[in-house]
């Protein structure tokens, strides 16, 4: 139910939000307040209720696909938190674009709701193709946001922002029609066995569609292009949403859609290692040079969120819950950022860096908030933002320390150029009038509340880490009876379901071992083609001689169990796919 | 002995009208005129249809009958969108001349 | 009586900081803000609360030490720490004298920022600096000293920064947390390493120290390649047990890294001078007395680890004599009078990296402890002159105020001799004993022995110029601003008497040659196993001799500032304070290298923006025109009249017929 609402009620909010009036953003925006923290208050309810999913109702069926199209949802601590992150952000939104969009308020609020709803649609689907579906549907109210309340530039940035990422999601779409035209549903079990069944080139096919996607939408270099223009165009409060939550569709989805589901490819996923560690210094590189603050901090969080896919595919032990705390504190610090530097725009009518200046003194209360949340951004340890740092660090480092040592050197420029950002805007002489609305207490606490979270956080990561549970065995029943419950498939579901009750008590480590299993475990025999690919690759990884021969001994005994009692239905399912 | 209604007539018919409609809708500068050609050959569709299903049984001839109250249901739809946007266009182009039309040329 | 938690030592600062920053926040938006005594109080009661339970815990601790687990701080797959706290004798002198001094400072300050706009401001910086310095030093793993590290910095960066409507307070502030960045990476890679050769569980101390012992019984191969085992592990990834130990001195390396910044040593020194920017107090408490002896606190605590890997050992005795001499020298050319203390405490701070290097943490830590009595009394001192000169810092444009501000005077005269080595100051003591634990140490002993000492000559020369151009000789200043000069109020005055009665008295806590030896003997619990672990020269030199030599350097320095300065007409100074020609050169070289790394990175971030992010653009923009061309090829398909097209359909749809009539199908 609590996650019907949060994909749908936003939309039936965006709806009824139409019946307020125009002209009257005061009214207009009580309403809107009041929905947002009734789905914040949802949000946290979800985080708290752990992990759940929703009845599969079959939707439409796709012409060429094998099943149907379901509307299925499933809530799992990732998705959860980035809900929550959308939900909050929204909130604090709709609350500094009071006085930054006074006219039309009303429809800037339908616009807030209907991207908040598109972005929970997208981090709860267990549908691949939903996701797909709310992937794309995101775009659309953000652009028309971008397009409608914008600065200067705002055509332009608005035209960039839907082509760009809709024609990078556009390959994705094809290769996702003819992975559901091979699997049996869209669910995830189904396509990690459809892709097992495939050659390699076209999983590696298939695999660069759906990275290039995720890429544009992250964004990753060379795939930024769109990013610094729109959110610099868009308006602060939406920026502060692209930034904090839905660019962490782009993570999410490489976290949830694509390492579980395909076989690990060591090469490509080292490429975007590299590539990750590229966009963090790239991005550290541009912030330093930029000269109107929000593209200072577009391409700030471009380094953050080039740090965290660099993150992930370390496909170290602790890569899930580092980059999960990173993803969760460059969500709360950049959306304040954004927040704020709207707020300073507002006052001043600038966001160049040299016409700014001064406004500690103008307006202290402002200026320390400005600053306290500039600290948060440069993760001071005891922040969240150190706590997902350091431990990004510590899954690069797994990788051999030249990831680490770069990984490092972007975390010394984001000092030089956030520094570099405070002494522009608060410090110095003041170099330009505050005329507009100053920041209201409204504002002020909430923001202020978001940086007290990154310090709770900080101090206390557990709060983000527990409620990481990403396929529990329940989930993964329930996606069995998706996938046609093949005989085979049900043997490989016990074997998922089995794992996590095996470590009690553990919660995050009998995830990844789940997470490792569905990219290790749900395969086709293992020939000795893939020994040697798998003995070649530990090898560069640097596992020794003898722990290689162990391994592999090891995982033979296993496959020869497998293929023992996968026999039959194996042979049942050839016959049943003639 | 009444005379049978013979199906070809209904289809000659159906054809003329279509052609005057056709006609009239590329001969006519007008954009009203242009409208009502199209409306015009929509309806003379609708009489073929009408025509064909006459010559089957009649469980089977109700097919052709609905579908052509359809097809007046969309049309008059079509219609109301068609006529608001001409007078739209006439409002901000004060010209009813559709060789004056050519946006879509880019 | 039961032990009070650990916990409150940090948490008296953190309540002070909170509160004082709510009322700092609070009064911002009024014109008078809040009353200055009630603030002042606060800021005291705090640091004072703290300083109290210090004292109550010293009494009552245990041989072994206090440790408590407080509960899980970061608990990740690979990745286990705990928030805890050890209180042993280092960490119980450290946070004796880092609580002492800072309450002193704290009074000082009430009546240094007297009239302030910022006063709630600066004091709730102070107690945040204290609750971080605190944190720093009684964490009980790396990681939460890292916490203390971090935030030490921050604070040193806000109060460098106070007055920010100066950008050039600004800017030395930037630099400050930007050079301290590049140490505390250092750090955090030291950690890293730490974790993946033994697992997040070593970075706490005790475990850490077992796990250093376990392989230093282990034995290990001597002398194996540093560089060749470093690079092997860079490009596979991998750490075979006999690769351990040249790991470790990568780590260890890589925390001396992160004691350079904080520590201000060669290469990362360039911020302390112009960390001066800061109010007078903060350079007492942060850059001379406190923050910048964390570097030498943490080789300490770590020298576990650092007695097994001499390499490094070497590179820090190294890098501490050079800084030593070079910043000695640079104190020499400046006219600044906070500039001067300034490279002093660069200076002294070599000295002790100098003995830690050479394995002798217990005297280099006890160099901090008198090094933080003198050097704060020294900085009160030039600030209650600076006060009392209504901001002037250049010190030929003082003289004679030996007979206008008496007191202040006699405090800075007093820590004077502590600094220059006189006998029985606390100054003789500590720095005596580095220079004979480094002649001690080994055949590169008496080398590092003559430069300690020529350093120590120069100290007492650059010093003796300080004390003469500011107290002796007659006044340079303008006629106006002499009739205003007055003696310090009362709030700044008692806490830098205390610190004069420590600057004279502390060393007597280990008189070597007196065979007093309560200090040494304190601390050996914690340092004392390490410092057994390498040889020394067994060869027993006569304490006097050291003695001796020590007391002739300081009184030949003191005779050639004398002699140079006492009597000599010094022209009116005009224009800058800083140094020109070939003494910026050699003050500013670290700065010029520093210079040339930024240099670079704005290169880089140049060529990044102008050229890699244009052909990102281009390529861009070639797709976008290769759709547009496509797209205008095809919409000239599109004729001009609406008529024309329905035809042009209605023919086309004729052409199909009539093919599909005469051919029976296309297909």
């Amino acid at each position: 139910m609590l996650l019907h609402l949060l994909v749908l009620a936003p939309f039936v909010a965006a709806i009824l939000m139409v019946a307020t009036s125009k002209e009257d953003p005061k009214s207009s925006s009580r309403l809107a307040f009041l929905f947002a923290i009734a789905f914040f208050g949802m949000s946290i309810a979800l985080i708290a209720g752990g992990n759940q999913s929703t009845e599969a109702i079959e939707w439409f069926r796709i012409p060429g696909a094998k099943g149907p199209v379901y509307y299925y949802l499933y809530s799992h601590g990732l998705g959860a938190w980035m809900v929550l992150l959308s939900t909050g952000l929204s909130l604090v939104a709709l609350i500094t674009a009071r006085n930054t969009t006074c006219k039309n308020y009303r429809n800037f609020a339908i616009g807030i709701f209907a991207l908040m709803g598109a972005m929970n649609g997208t981090f709860l689907a267990a549908d691949a193709v939903l996701f797909f579906f709310f992937f794309e549907a995101m775009v659309i109210p953000a652009a028309v946001l971008i397009a409608g309340f914008g600065g200067k530039d705002r055509a332009k940035a608005a035209m960039t922002f839907a082509i760009y990422t809709l024609v990078g999601s556009a390959p994705m779409m094809v290769a996702l029609w003819y992975l559901i035209s091979q699997a049996d549903s869209g669910v995830l079990l189904s396509l990690v066995i459809a892709l097992q069944n495939m050659p390699e080139g076209v999983q590696t096919a298939i695999l660069v569609c759906f990275l290039l996607a995720f890429m544009v939408k992250t964004p990753i270099f060379p795939f930024h292009g769109w990013q610094a223009i729109s959110y610099s165009e868009a308006p602060a409060p939406l920026s502060a949403i692209l930034t904090g939550a839905m660019s962490k569709a782009g993570v999410f989805g490489f976290i949830a859609w694509i390492i579980p589901i395909f076989p690990v490819n060591v090469s490509v996923y080292n490429t975007l290692m590299w590539l990750g560690l590229l966009t963090a210094l790239y991005g550290a590189l541009m912030a330093l040079r930029a000269t109107d603050a929000k593209k200072l901090l577009a391409f700030s969080s471009m380094g953050h969120l080039g740090l965290a896919v660099a993150g992930v595919f370390s496909l170290s032990e602790a890569m899930l819950p580092a980059v999960l705390v990173l993803l969760v504190a460059h969500g709360i610090s950049a959306g304040a950022q954004f927040l704020l530097m709207g707020i300073g725009e507002r006052m001043t009518g600038t966001r160049e860096l040299d016409k700014l200046g001064g406004l500690a003194r103008v307006t202290p209360v402002f200026g320390s908030l400005f600053g306290f949340v500039a600290i948060l951004a440069l993760a001071i340890p005891g922040t969240a933002g150190f706590v997902g740092e350091f431990t990004v660090l510590l899954s690069l480092w797994d990788m051999g320390p030249l990831p680490a040592l770069v990984a490092g050197l972007c975390i010394i420029l984001s000092a030089a150029y956030m520094l570099r950002f405070v002494q522009k805007v608060i410090f110095g002489e003041q170099k330009c009038e505050v005329t507009g609305t100053r920041m209201t207490a409204l504002e002020g606490s909430s923001i202020g509340i978001m940086g007290v979270l990154l310090l709770v956080f900080g101090m206390h990561p557990a709060f983000i880490t527990n409620a990481l549970h990403l396929f529990d065995d329940q989930a993964i029943e329930a996606m069995a009876k998706l996938t046609n419950a093949l005989p085979a498939t049900a043997d490989e579901v016990d074997e998922n379901g089995a794992a996590p009750s095996s470590i009690p008590g553990v919660d995050a480590e009998a995830d990844e071992n789940v997470a490792d299993d569905n990219v290790a475990d749900v395969a086709v025999p293992m020939t000795e083609e893939d020994f040697r690919q798998l003995d070649s690759n530990l090898a560069a990884n640097g596992f020794s001689e003898e722990e290689r021969a162990n391994l592999i001994a090891q995982l033979k005994a296993m496959e020869a169990e497998d293929s023992a009692e996968a026999a039959a239905p194996a042979a049942a399912e050839e016959g049943g796919n003639k | 002995m009444e005379m049978e209604l013979q199906a070809m007539y209904v289809q000659i018919l159906a054809l003329v009208i279509f052609a005057i409609g056709i006609i009239v809708a590329v001969s006519r500068r007008n954009v009203f005129f242009v409208l009502m050609g199209v409306e015009l050959a929509l309806n003379a569709v609708n009489l073929s249809f009408v025509g064909f299903a006459k010559t089957l049984p009649a469980d089977l001839s109700i097919a052709g009958q609905i579908v052509p109250l359809f097809t007046i249901a969309v049309a008059a739809a079509e219609a109301c969108v068609g006529l608001a946007m001409v007078i739209m266009i006439f409002r901000n182009r004060e010209s009813v001349d559709s060789n004056d039309f050519s946006n879509l040329k880019g | 009586m039961t032990n009070l938690p650990l916990w409150f030592i940090p948490l008296f600062p953190l309540i002070g900081c909170i509160v004082l920053g709510a009322i700092a926040l609070i009064s911002s938006g009024s014109k008078k803000g809040p009353s200055e005594g009630f603030v002042g109080a606060l800021s005291v009661l705090f640091p004072a609360l703290a300083f109290a339970s210090v004292v109550l815990l010293s009494f009552n601790m245990p041989e072994g030490g206090i440790r408590a687990t407080l509960c899980n701080w970061i608990d990740i797959p690979m990745f286990k720490v705990d928030i805890g706290f050890l209180f042993d004798a280092l960490s119980r002198i450290m946070l004796l004298f880092v609580t002492g001094i800072g309450t002193l400072i704290a009074i000082y300050s009430i009546g240094y920022m007297h009239g302030d706009r910022g006063f709630a401001r600066f004091f709730a910086y102070i107690n945040l600096f204290l609750f971080s310095m605190i944190v720093l030093v009684l964490s009980d793993s790396l990681l939460l000293t890292f916490l203390g590290w971090e935030g030490v910095g921050l604070c040193s960066y806000l109060l460098i920064g106070f007055w920010n409507h100066d950008i050039n307070n600004c800017k030395a502030a930037n630099k400050a947390f930007i050079v301290n960045r590049v140490g505390d990476i250092g750090f955090l890679l030291g950690m890293l390493i730490l974790c993946v050769v033994g697992g997040s569980t070593i970075l706490n101390y005790d475990a850490l120290t077992s796990f250093i012992s376990s392989i230093a019984a282990g034995g290990y191969a001597e002398g194996a390649d540093v560089v060749k085992a470093f690079f092997n592990a860079l490009f596979t990834g991998t750490f075979t047990p006999d690769i351990v130990v040249p790991i470790l001195s990568i780590a260890g390396l890589c925390f001396f890294i992160g004691c350079t910044g904080k520590s201000a040593q060669i290469p990362l020194l360039t911020w302390l001078p112009d960390a001066m920017a800061g109010p007078t107090p903060v350079s007492a408490l942060i850059h001379a007395a406190t923050m910048v002896t964390s570097g030498v606190y943490l080789l300490a605590r770590l020298s576990t680890m650092f007695v097994q890997i001499p390499v490094i050992l070497d590179v820090i005795t190294w890098v501490g004599l050079l800084t030593a001499f070079w910043a000695a020298v640079a104190g020499l050319f400046q006219n600044d009078i906070k500039k001067v203390l300034a490279y002093s405490t660069v200076s002294q701070l070599g000295y002790m990296f100098m003995a830690a290097g050479v394995a002798a943490f217990d005297s280099s830590i006890f160099h901090v402890f008198t090094h933080a009595f003198f050097k704060a009394a020294l900085f009160l001192g030039a600030g209650a002159v600076i006060h009392s000169l209504a901001g002037e810092q250049d010190m030929r444009k003082m003289g004679g105020l030996l007979k206008k501000t008496p007191v202040t005077a006699c405090v800075m005269i007093f820590a004077f001799l502590a600094i220059v080595g006189f006998p029985g100051f606390a100054g003789f003591w500590s720095k005596d004993l580095i220079l004979e634990r480094l002649y001690m140490s080994g055949p590169m002993g008496p080398f590092f022995y003559v430069g300690g000492l020529l350093t120590a000559v120069i100290t007492a020369v650059y010093m003796g110029r300080l004390i003469v151009l500011t107290f002796f000789g007659s006044y340079r200043g303008s006629k106006e601003s002499e009739a205003h000069i007055h003696e310090a109020p009362a709030t700044m005055l008692i806490p830098m008497v205390v610190l004069a009665f420590g600057a004279v008295f502390a060393g007597w806590l280990w008189a070597d040659s007196m065979g007093i030896k309560y200090f040494e003997e304190m601390l050996a619990p914690v340092v004392g196993a390490a410092q057994a672990v390498l040889p020394h020269n067994a060869a027993h030199v006569n304490p006097m001799v050291f003695a001796g030599l020590g007391t002739l350097a300081a009184l030949f320095g003191m005779g050639i500032a004398w002699a140079k300065w006492g009597k000599a007409r010094i022209p009116a100074a005009k224009g800058s304070s800083a140094p020109q020609g070939k003494m910026a050169t050699w003050t500013f070289f670290w700065d010029y290298v520093h210079g040339v790394v930024v240099t670079v990175v704005d290169a880089i971030a140049w060529f990044v923006d102008n050229f890699v992010d244009k052909i990102v653009q281009f390529a861009q923009w070639l797709v976008a025109s290769i759709a547009e061309i496509l797209g205008d090829g095809v919409a000239s398909f599109q004729v001009r009249k609406v008529r024309l097209q329905i035809a042009l359909s209605l023919a086309g749809v004729v052409a199909l017929v009539i093919v599909v009539l005469l051919t029976g199908g296309l297909i």
